[in-house]
């Protein structure tokens, strides 16, 4: 009977279901590279349904016939779920995300940080799951004379105590051995005993809810906002009321239940961890970081290295990425020269396939130099532990409106081009400064505006008063949008309520360390796949309905009567073309709502044209140059320092309305036309990318919210300008 | 006349690099039992390692961890100057 029993269990453990196992541990203490070195390749990557908290699983062989699935979950210095990384560790662990609890977890230990590490394991160990440590990072240690006498640690913690070294992938072999083992043996770390008054609280709670295991009460105990409480049984504000109560008896005690815990533990911890690290006083205590911060963290110095830093950064995005988009600009415009050739025949396949599908494609390709090449910077920043240095030097700029200083990187980025940059915010670890950097990211001029810019500059400052005005513009129009996103992220820090306060700055300096390339590798790639596969998807989406809207309805009529014309004109064959084009462009849906909509923006003195050009840009800003150029009978191969375009533009007049016979473009309309471009969020990309990053609630406001500044700010512009120029 | 050595004081008032000692930490905000979750604990030595170039933050170490902490933070932390 009991064998049978016994065998059954096995059979359920071993063939049907394959052991799970969790990974815990600290921020940077190499967990991300011991679970590549565990799972290799084989990896998924996802997110915890309805948080952006990336989740990570692969398959580990313990040896040919043992597969276990890893879940790497996210670094945590605690379970005191304060953060959302540590409400998903406390709710994976529990078994309140997949149904069932881990076989097993694996404590990854930073062997130069002890105790504060074990810590994190004890709060794990109760539980009551299995466990092991891999004590990682065992060369750095004992390079620096830090001797650790692992099998007395074993001996003590009672668990098994593995030394790795996950980025040189050593140890990995005693790992898996260690794990199958464990996963039979089910070691159990040692427990610190609680005082009374705590003890009391436990077994009280446990009478009500018999089904918690200790560590699940210690959670709703010593939580501020525990993960667990809303996953009780029963009336939820009796229950908070409930668990209240109990923290107040454990205060009566005489102990405070939010420091209790770490009271407790590291009290604990202390003689456990007695003679078991020796170091070796011969060796200089002089530790590298500390001297390289004394110089990258230096007052002058150190903000002299970060600018020269962020320049590099910024660089690598606004222009080493040039050469890679030009030659995928290039590449796409051959292809597209190649199909529209081979479809000459068939003009609406010819239009959707050439400008609808290839279009839609180059269309987000084109953001993938800059990813890529900005993740390379960013993951070596973070691996060598320069990324907090430079948060630290810049977190006072951003402290008074509920930013910090790890806004600074993704914003920078941003004035390159808003998608790497707000791909950046997943280094910002607090979910509502990560929010509101995302949503102020757009107002970072980038470079797609340049060229409206360029032209309007180009055709209504410059010429009347001078390169050095011309220059002052060019840099006011960058800083438009820094203008208006300072006092937006304050309102978004007092507005945004995400079901709890914004966690504290409070922020690890680790220490230096050498890239580790894999790492930074799966990281490049992992940025460029979800790019491609979600926002990609979305862009392409976007391209081709726009496409269908400016392409149809096309009516017959059209053609006829620009043929009645034509006879009479004699036109060469281009200005033929390009005068039907712009017939049709004026005549599709996408013509017609610009027309339609051209009242909205008869404030901001914006004729039909512009208005059809705005709607038009909807994909992409720079998309309003030819379509400008179409709309003028130009062709839409134009740029923005075509002469042609130029001219016409100076030339417009107003054909109906009362205005008509004034010029549509001077001053006020031109600098209207910046600082529309300047808000707005004529990117759909950047709409995509907050949809992929966020949802698609917070990129819904953001493209209205940004649209109805722009649009007032445009208003603003042209009707101030209509008195001051 | 000799000035008392040992008086207390907020970690945000601190100027210099030498050690201290903390006596009270203020658990009721998040940002202290985050520091107590690192390990920072009353008792504990702890020292300013450097201060961000406008002011603010600082940085701190105790035991083998070295973390940043905002001066508003840092207000909730009494501690005592350790002169040996």
């Amino acid at each position: 009977m009991q064998n049978s029993l016994r065998w059954n269990r096995f059979m359920t453990n071993n063939v049907k279901k394959i052991p799970t196992i969790a990974l815990i541990g600290n921020p940077n203490t190499g967990k991300t590279s011991l679970f590549n070195a565990l799972t290799g390749e084989k990896q998924r990557v996802g997110n915890y349904s309805g948080v952006t908290v990336e989740k990570k699983s692969g398959l580990w062989k313990l040896d040919k016939a043992t597969p276990v699935t890893v879940i790497d979950l996210p670094g945590t210095y605690s379970l005191s779920a304060q953060t959302i990384d540590e409400r998903i560790a406390v709710d994976v662990l529990s078994g309140n995300v997949s149904g069932a609890k881990p076989d097993l977890i694996i404590v990854v230990v930073d062997a130069e940080n002890l105790q504060r590490n074990l810590y994190l394991a004890s709060q794990a160990s109760e539980l009551n799951l299995p466990m092991i440590v891999a004590l990682n990072c065992w060369d750095v240690a004992e390079r620096k004379g830090i001797q650790i006498d692992s099998k007395l640690l074993e001996k003590r913690l009672g668990i098994p105590v593995i030394p790795t070294i996950a980025n040189q992938s050593k140890g990995i072999q005693d790992l898996a051995q260690a794990t199958k083992v464990a996963l039979q043996s089910n070691p159990m770390m040692v427990r610190p005993k609680w005082p009374e008054p705590v003890q009391n609280a436990i077994e009280s709670i446990k009478t009500t809810f018999p089904q918690l295991s200790n560590g699940e009460i210690q959670r709703l105990l010593f939580d501020n906002s525990s993960a667990l409480i809303e996953r009780l049984d029963g009336d939820s504000a009796k229950n908070i009321q409930y668990i209240q109560e109990s923290k107040d008896s454990i205060h009566k005690g005489g102990y405070h239940p939010n420091a209790v815990e770490s009271l407790i533990r590291f009290r604990f911890l202390k003689p456990l961890l007695s003679d078991i690290i020796a170091r070796q006083s011969t060796l200089k205590k002089a530790i590298h970081t500390e001297s390289i911060d004394q110089l990258l963290l230096h007052k002058f110095w150190g903000l002299v290295i970060f600018i020269g830093m962020m320049y590099l950064v910024f660089q690598s995005v606004y222009s080493w990425s040039g050469p890679f988009m030009d030659l995928i600009e290039s590449a796409f415009s051959h292809l597209q020269t190649i199909a529209s050739n081979q479809l000459v025949e068939t003009p609406m396949l010819q239009s959707l396939i050439v400008d609808g599908v290839l279009g839609g494609v180059g269309a987000f390709i084109i953001f993938l130099p800059q990813i890529l090449v900005l993740f390379f910077f960013i993951s070596l920043l973070e691996e060598t532990g320069y990324m907090a240095r430079a948060a630290f030097l810049m977190d006072k700029l951003f402290q008074w409106c509920g930013l910090n200083g790890k806004s600074f990187v993704p914003l920078l980025s941003s004035y390159a081009c808003a998608i790497p940059g707000i791909l950046a915010t997943r280094t910002i670890n607090d979910r509502k400064t990560r929010i509101i950097t995302i949503m102020v990211a757009p107002l970072m001029s980038c470079s797609a505006r340049l060229p409206v810019y360029i032209l309007m500059i180009g055709v209504f400052v410059e010429p009347s008063y001078g390169p050095a005005v011309a220059g002052i513009t060019l840099f006011f129009m960058h800083f438009v949008g820094l203008l208006f996103a300072a006092p937006i992220a304050y309102l978004l820090n007092k507005c945004i309520q995400i079901n709890r306060a914004q966690m504290p700055f409070v922020m690890e300096l680790p220490r230096y360390r050498i890239p580790n390339f894999r790492s930074m590798f799966a990281r490049i790639y992992e940025s460029g796949y979800a790019f491609v596969t979600q926002a990609g998807t979305f862009i392409f989406c976007i391209t081709i309905v726009i496409w269908a809207l400016f392409y149809f309805p096309r009516p017959e009529s059209i053609l006829e009567a620009f043929q009645k014309e034509a006879e009479t004109e004699s036109y060469s064959e281009s200005v033929y073309h390009s005068k039907l084009d712009s017939l049709y462009l004026e005549n599709s849906y996408g013509g017609l709502i610009g027309k339609k909509l051209q009242p909205i923006f008869d404030q901001a003195g914006y004729d039909w044209k512009v208005t059809v050009a705005v709607v038009a840009s909807f994909p992409a800003r720079e998309v309003i140059i030819a379509t400008l150029g179409i709309l003028y009978s130009l062709g839409g191969e134009i740029d923005e320092t075509s002469n042609d375009l130029r001219t016409a533009l100076k030339n417009t007049k107003w054909d109906s309305g009362p205005r008509t016979g004034q010029s549509v473009f001077n001053l006020p309309v031109a600098l209207s036309v910046m600082v529309f471009f300047a808000l707005c969020m004529q990117c759909g990309a950047t709409v995509a990318i907050i949809n992929q990053e966020l949802n698609w609630i917070w990129a819904l406001s953001c493209f209205v919210g940004l649209s109805v500044l722009a649009w007032l700010a445009a208003i603003a512009t042209y009707q101030v300008g209509l008195i001051f120029l | 006349m000799r000035t008392i050595l040992n008086y207390k004081m907020k970690l945000s008032q601190v100027r210099d690099n030498g050690l201290y000692k903390v006596l009270k930490m203020n658990e009721r905000e998040k940002s202290i039992t985050r520091l107590m979750d690192m390990g920072l604990l009353p008792g504990e030595s702890i020292r300013i390692r450097h201060e961000a170039p406008l002011g603010d933050p600082i940085s701190i170490e105790f035991r083998d961890s070295h973390v940043s902490l905002r001066l508003k933070d840092a207000e909730q932390l009494e501690v005592e100057s350790i002169h040996d």
